[in-house]
């Protein structure tokens, strides 16, 4: 037994003892150096393919699916504005009211699908879906049976619509906001994800071409050789890929940066405006529906209204002006704060006319089409805010596909330089082994 | 050949053991427990009261008026006057209801405030200017139609107003235009007959209204549901949320003008006389109304406006006779 052990000498022991000498060292060495090498070159490529992954990610469905959140709060939010303009215009409703609610209708259903084909496990995103999906179809029949009895002349329509508006108030535009909020961020997480720079990978690769550098110093002391054209390949691979990637980054890091800081942050602060002008609308629509400021329309109102009027800190369209990166999206965002005032100054008119008694006129200046009209100026300004959100959209996909473009051919690059490293190593090496038989 | 064979009856076997090691239930990807029914905004199940048994309320007579002082020529109002300080403003501010069908309710086919209480607005508007249309309509909740008045927000309420003793502490009331009665709305089909059947069950009124408090006070007590306007609750009843709804015939009836599928049952189980409310503070003003009622009834236009609204719903009534505690 004993005598047999000694004989069959380990695998390991073996090793350790051939590695004591040259030869057995520069075994052990390359076979460490194509290793790490190998590692190395998998780790990056995967990396970068991630990287890549989420870039391709932001555009194709972060910034998308946000947008449609944004999409459904406005249908909505819209829809229920017109249902109770089109109840104020009295007898059969306007046929330009009707096509609006139903296109709004139509554009929130088909946004609700494209919203909920990609909740991605998040729960509290599914929640949101959950409620509207459920809710809209009810909110939809409460205002048909509104209809119904409007057409009739009984006023337990009101009542319905009222109702209808109640549930679009309290359940569904609460539920659109909040899915609007999840899903920017995760556009931010994403976009935060693919700025990052990945450490790991560039400490690996350093510490690869570092340890090249080290193989062919002792090389040279070993064999008195100064160069070893295997090993130069390789570092000089190495070196090649980690500056490429490196640049490429970094180049792709600023552009996400730019898509961020002048398209999704600056839409954000336009749909925040949109959504508080859309409340608004309603709220200036409803108080006249309800004849008076039972429900506290007004005071939403007031306390909304500063977001995108007036010289308040709390100015989005403003924030949005100085956010602007072209003159002509600036442009833009100027004649949306001139039609809000517009539009403000209209309202103050409304509530003047319906406080002193003429409540027909306060609807006609309301919902009728005259240039100086609430709705004209309100329309106006819807209008300048989508221009404007979809030059930023624009820019956040011109730039973040830009990123994208930096990095292409990285991948592959990565990859057959990493091949290209080891190939060099693993010949380098085996030159200088042949010298030892 | 062989081998695809030999692969083909190898992947059965793997796919039998399987399917015989399957164990679980079907995955449900959506379960809804149940469905979420919309609400009218504000709905209340059994509010606390409000008109409490802490205020010792002084007996009276609620149908007796203040008695009028004859009737200045329209557009002339005595100088100092409640009526002239309302003739300067050029507008009569009238709180009314535009829910409430055949009495007040706006008409969504020309959106004007219509019915049995509007005209008596535009009667006085008429005695005031000589032009029965200069007026501001401002729709109020049955809750708001006291502290409206209190805040001096309108110069009257023509709104389905109970006159009682507890309310005189806080208002005026001209003298009674009409005398409801409490009674009980039901499903087509339901099995109710009366108030003492509905113990237990969901029942809609408004709140603030006098309906509501008889609703708590009757031996065989309901759960009250409250809502702000009386349309919310035929659209309760019609979305099967109530059993029923129980407030003065008069607007009930204007219900089942509105759904044939719904009607009244059991009798009258209370006296409802609508006054017009008045700030307690105008004296003057009530006199004028009262003049204005006691002119409506003579000349006929009182009976022309019933038989325009209620004479269908409700069947054939004579003015009430007015009454005065001087």
């Amino acid at each position: 037994m004993l005598t047999a052990e000694a004989t069959r000498v380990s695998p390991l022991r073996r090793v350790t003892r051939s590695a004591a000498t040259t030869p057995g060292r520069l075994t052990v060495i390359a076979v460490g150096l194509v290793l790490l090498t190998v590692v190395t070159g998998l780790f990056g490529a995967l990396t970068l393919q991630t990287k890549q992954d989420t870039l391709g990610e932001l555009v194709d469905h972060r910034e998308p699916l946000t947008a449609a959140a944004q999409q459904i709060y406005r249908s909505l939010s819209d829809a229920d504005a017109t249902a109770a303009s089109a109840f104020l215009s009295g007898g059969n409703e306007p046929a330009v009211l009707r096509t609006r609610y139903e296109y709004d209708i139509a554009q929130a259903g088909a946004a609700l699908g494209k919203a909920s084909s990609d909740v991605g496990g998040d729960s509290l995103a599914a929640e949101q879906v959950n409620t509207l999906s459920q809710q809209l179809p009810v909110y939809t029949g409460l205002v048909e049976t509104a209809r119904a009895n409007n057409r009739q002349g009984f006023p337990a329509g009101a009542a319905y619509l009222r109702e209808a508006s109640g549930l679009m108030r309290s359940k569904i535009l609460p539920a659109a906001e909040k899915l609007y909020e999840i899903d920017y961020d995760r556009l931010k997480a994403g976009q935060a994800e693919s700025r990052s720079f990945p450490w790991f990978s560039l400490l690996l690769a350093i510490g690869l071409l570092g340890a090249l550098i080290a193989t062919q110093l002792f090389l040279t002391r070993k064999t008195n050789r100064l160069i070893n054209v295997g090993l130069v390949v390789a570092s000089a691979a190495v070196a090649v890929a980690l500056i490429w990637s490196t640049v490429a980054l970094l180049v792709s890091s600023a552009q996400v940066g730019d898509g961020e800081r002048n398209g999704s942050d600056q839409v954000d602060v336009l749909v925040q405006a949109r959504i508080n002008s859309l409340k608004c609308r309603a709220d200036e629509t409803l108080t006249l529906v309800a004849r008076g400021d039972g429900p506290g329309y007004e005071k939403e109102w007031k306390e909304l209204s500063v977001t995108f009027t007036g010289d308040g800190d709390g100015n989005l369209l403003r924030q949005a002006k100085s956010l602007a990166s072209s003159p002509a999206l600036s442009g833009e965002v100027q004649q949306a704060l001139e039609n809000a005032d517009a539009w403000v100054a209209a309202h103050r008119k409304i509530r003047e006319l319906d406080d002193t008694g003429q409540y027909d006129v306060a609807v006609a200046m309301a919902i009728g089409g005259a240039p100086e009209s609430a709705a004209t100026a309100f329309g106006k300004l819807d209008k300048n805010m989508i221009t404007a959100l979809n030059a930023g959209r624009e820019e956040f996909f011109i730039q973040t596909k830009r990123g994208g473009q930096a990095l292409t051919g990285l991948v592959p690059g990565v990859a057959a330089l990493a091949l290209l490293a080891a190939a060099g190593i693993a010949l380098g090496i085996r030159e200088r082994l042949r010298e030892y038989r | 050949m062989t081998r695809t064979r030999r692969l083909a009856v190898g992947l059965a076997a793997l796919l039998l053991a399987a399917g015989c090691s399957a164990t679980g239930r079907p995955v449900d990807l959506a379960s809804v427990a149940s469905a979420q029914r919309p609400e009218p905004v504000g709905v209340v199940v059994n509010p606390p009261t409000t008109t409490g048994a802490a205020t010792q309320v002084p007996e009276c007579d609620p149908a007796a008026s203040l008695r009028p002082s004859g009737l200045p020529a329209a557009g002339a109002m005595p100088g100092g006057s409640t009526m002239r300080k309302i003739q300067d403003r050029g507008r009569l501010i009238a709180g009314v209801d535009q829910n409430t069908f055949l009495f007040g309710f706006r008409n969504p086919t020309n959106s004007t405030i219509e019915g049995f209480d509007i005209d008596r607005v535009h009667e006085i508007a008429a005695a005031i200017f000589g032009d029965p249309n200069k007026v501001q309509f401002k729709v109020i909740t049955s809750a708001e139609r006291i502290p409206a008045l209190q805040k001096g927000e309108v110069d009257i309420v023509v709104r389905t107003m109970t006159a009682t003793c507890a309310r005189w502490v806080d208002i005026n009331f001209s003298a009674i235009y009409y005398v409801a009665g409490q009674r009980v709305l039901v499903d087509k089909a339901s099995q109710i007959t009366g108030v003492d059947q509905l113990g237990g069950q969901r029942v809609c009124a408004a709140k603030g209204s006098t309906s509501l408090n008889k609703l708590r006070d009757s031996p065989a007590p309901p759960v009250v549901v409250a809502v702000d306007n009386w349309s919310d609750c035929l659209l309760m009843l019609q979305q099967g949320q109530v059993a029923g709804v129980s407030t003065d015939d008069t607007i009930l009836a204007g219900m089942i003008a509105q759904d044939p599928n719904v009607k009244m049952v059991g009798g009258r189980f209370s006296q409802e006389p609508y006054g017009i409310g008045i700030p307690k503070a105008n004296e003057d003003m009530v006199r004028f109304v009262n003049a204005v009622l006691e002119k409506s009834i003579t000349a006929g236009s009182w009976a022309a406006s019933y038989e325009k609204w209620l004479i269908k719903a409700v069947g054939q009534a004579a003015p009430p006779t007015l009454k005065y505690r001087d």
